[in-house]
């Protein structure tokens, strides 16, 4: 049966060209699908309120996810971005009633981004498997944060007065901050991304390495930063998750990783690298929100979210390897 | 320089063995994952700070580091070793009953402490000692019966799925509401994972879903209750009760400060000191019951001034 759907896909590249584009924003229309359907069962799931809350509680994994788009177009991974965000969160947090709200900011940024240069360096310059330093990297920070806080939470005591009082329950044009930190993110790293000689270099890289390799562009360097840019924007969300919770727990980031992965995944950048789109990343990781959220409120069990959300991440990876496969072969 | 390792190995080993026949007993000590939590740090602290209280006692703590076969090797020196007794904190109930076996054939008592082991490893254990998570979940549903005068409707907001304690606190707080508070129902339960950001999350789903339809909220512990806390007051909602289990400081602030119903006192301290007692008496050839439960009292804005302020 499978091969029949993959030589449909193949059909519709090789025959119909409409059909093609509509394959290709199948994804969009798919989404549009979905919020149609759980608006039919639920009047609450499209009430701005619900609206508002999901985008709020995308914005942590949407931060994160804009950063790992980067990674993942450069052809590598980075599990370590759900310890790095435990290990910012205390960070911040902890530094927070110390040496106050700014300079706690900066500290930690400081060291995520040392963080996300390890990672890049032994990535980029020494060549070593991203997914084997990564992983380490997961485990070492893990170990680093508990070692912190040895074992304790962090609460941020002096709210009232703070910037993360604001970045928690300000809002903007009746809009929560943490969707505009989000949105403004998003179209930043959109135009880094498809605007610049970097995000060039970085497709280049990602896409063809052996080509890279001739044409003198320093690759080494395009993926050293984009493990920066993960650390950064893992920071932003450290902010996020510290203000949203006024406190951190040394596991609060625990798994994120993974669904990060998903949301990028979801917004069809490719594993193998040379593809992907910070807009489509922040689609993937709203619809992952929203599916999760809609089944709540049909008062579905979390066992079924996940059976249903790593369902649809599934059916979206194969979806895109066999779109892509079929174009390779027809190139 | 072999020979010198070897002299220095033997004077080593002189050292211990008359610093160990110095005292009558030695316990060894085998626990979970210190670091992990607070309430676990918390609990390795007041264990070695109450062996120093026991003169006749020499303590080997071990930590497992949540690795259930380094827990199983510790566990083997310990039987080696020839100590008197061992205090288990176990990383798997299931896993280690063999070696628990194995302890008993060589004649030394195992005490579990904080989490049971399985039900085939019962047999082998001299007596268990710690809260009992059941009654925690029943102490929760009397309390929110009572802050809601017997009449309403609650989310509950369980923990790490498939962790015995969460089982439990689920399992005691839903039978005790449905036999004693047939007033009070269960409109929906999800799991925060003892994870308050979470928590939040799944609060705050809630309250979309029921909205005002919502009158308390239990979290099974009090960090998670937190996240609850967070949600309800961004939504400007009030009235809504909510109960945790295991108080934090957290949670005890917010018991006080009046936006918060009640909790469950379970002091790490209570744990290790009960753990150590037992132990003792056991040493000292007492009769001793199987299972041992260490007080986990209610506490609401009522009685918050008996208590001191969790450490963790």
């Amino acid at each position: 049966m499978f091969s029949v759907i993959n030589r449909y896909m193949y059909d519709i590249y090789a025959k119909n060209v409409n059909l093609g584009v509509v394959a290709k924003q199948g994804f969009l229309i798919g989404f549009i699908v979905l919020l149609f359907v759980f608006s039919l069962f639920s009047d609450e799931f499209l009430q701005s309120r619900n609206v508002m809350t999901v985008i709020s509680q995308a914005a942590i994994i949407g931060v994160i996810a804009i950063g790992v788009t980067f990674v993942i177009v450069g052809g590598n991974l980075d599990l370590s971005v759900g310890s790095m965000l435990s290990f910012g969160a205390v960070l911040v947090a902890d530094l927070h009633d110390k040496i106050g709200a700014y300079p706690a900011i900066a500290c930690m940024m400081m060291a995520l981004l040392v963080i996300g240069s390890v990672n890049g360096f032994l990535v980029a310059y020494l060549k070593l498997n991203s997914l084997i330093v990564t992983l380490g990297m997961l485990s070492v920070i893990q170990g680093m944060t508990l070692i912190y806080t040895s074992g304790k939470n962090v609460d941020i005591t002096a709210q009232d007065t703070s910037v993360f009082d604001f970045i928690n329950k300000g809002t903007v044009f009746d809009i929560p901050v943490p969707i505009i930190l989000f949105i403004l993110l998003g179209l930043a790293m959109e135009i880094l991304l498809k605007g610049t000689v970097f995000g060039r270099k970085l497709f280049a890289t990602g896409g063809n390495p052996k080509a890279v390799l001739f044409s003198g562009i320093n690759s080494a360097k395009v993926v050293f930063s984009t493990y920066l840019l993960s650390a950064f924007t893992t920071g932003c969300a450290s902010i996020l998750i510290a203000s949203r919770v006024m406190g951190a727990q040394n596991t609060v980031g625990q798994g994120y990783e993974l669904v990060v992965l998903a949301g990028v995944i979801l917004g069809g950048a490719s594993l193998l690298g040379g593809s992907g789109s910070i807009i489509k990343t922040i689609l993937g990781v709203l619809v992952l929100k929203f599916l999760q959220n809609g089944l709540l409120l049909l008062g579905f069990q979390y066992y079924i979210q996940w059976v249903v959300t790593w369902v649809v991440i599934i059916f979206a990876v194969w979806l895109d390897i066999a779109v892509t496969r079929r174009k390779v072969l027809l190139d | 320089m072999q020979k010198k390792l070897a002299i220095t190995g033997l004077a080593f080993s002189i050292c211990f063995s008359t610093f160990s026949f110095a005292k009558d007993y030695v316990i060894g000590v085998t626990q979970n994952n210190v670091g992990v939590d607070s309430y676990q740090t918390t609990y390795d602290i007041a264990l070695k700070d109450t062996m120093t209280k026991y003169p006749n006692v020499e303590g080997i703590v071990l930590d497992a580091g949540g690795n259930v076969a380094r827990q199983i090797a510790q566990v083997q020196d310990l039987i080696q070793q020839e100590v008197d007794a061992i205090i288990l904190w176990p990383t798997n109930g299931q896993a280690l009953t063999p070696i628990v076996r194995k302890a008993k054939q060589m004649g030394i008592p195992v005490i579990i402490t904080n989490s049971n082991i399985s039900e085939k490893g019962q047999e082998f254990i001299t007596a268990f000692s710690g809260p009992n998570t059941i009654t925690q979940g029943q102490y929760a549903a009397e309390l929110m019966c009572e802050g809601l005068n017997g009449k309403g409707q609650v989310v509950q907001i369980t923990g790490q799925p498939g962790y015995q304690t969460a089982i439990n606190r689920q399992k005691g707080f839903e039978d005790s509401l449905a036999a004693d508070c047939p007033g009070v129902s269960i409109i929906d339960s999800q799991p925060g994972d003892w994870n308050r950001e979470k928590s939040q999350r799944v609060m705050e789903n809630f309250i979309t879903r029921f909205g005002t339809k919502i009158d308390g909220v239990y979290a099974a512990d009090d960090n998670m209750g937190i996240g609850a806390l967070n949600a309800i007051k961004e939504a400007d909602l009030k009235n809504i009760k909510i109960v945790g289990a295991t108080n934090f400081a957290v949670g005890y602030d917010a018991i006080k400060e009046g936006s918060y119903y009640g909790s469950v006192v379970q002091s790490p301290v209570s744990d290790a000191i009960a753990a150590l007692a037992i132990t003792m008496k056991i040493l000292n050839g007492d009769k001793v019951e199987k299972d041992n439960y260490f007080d986990t009292p209610k506490v609401t804005l009522a009685n918050i001034d008996e208590f001191e302020r969790p450490v963790f």
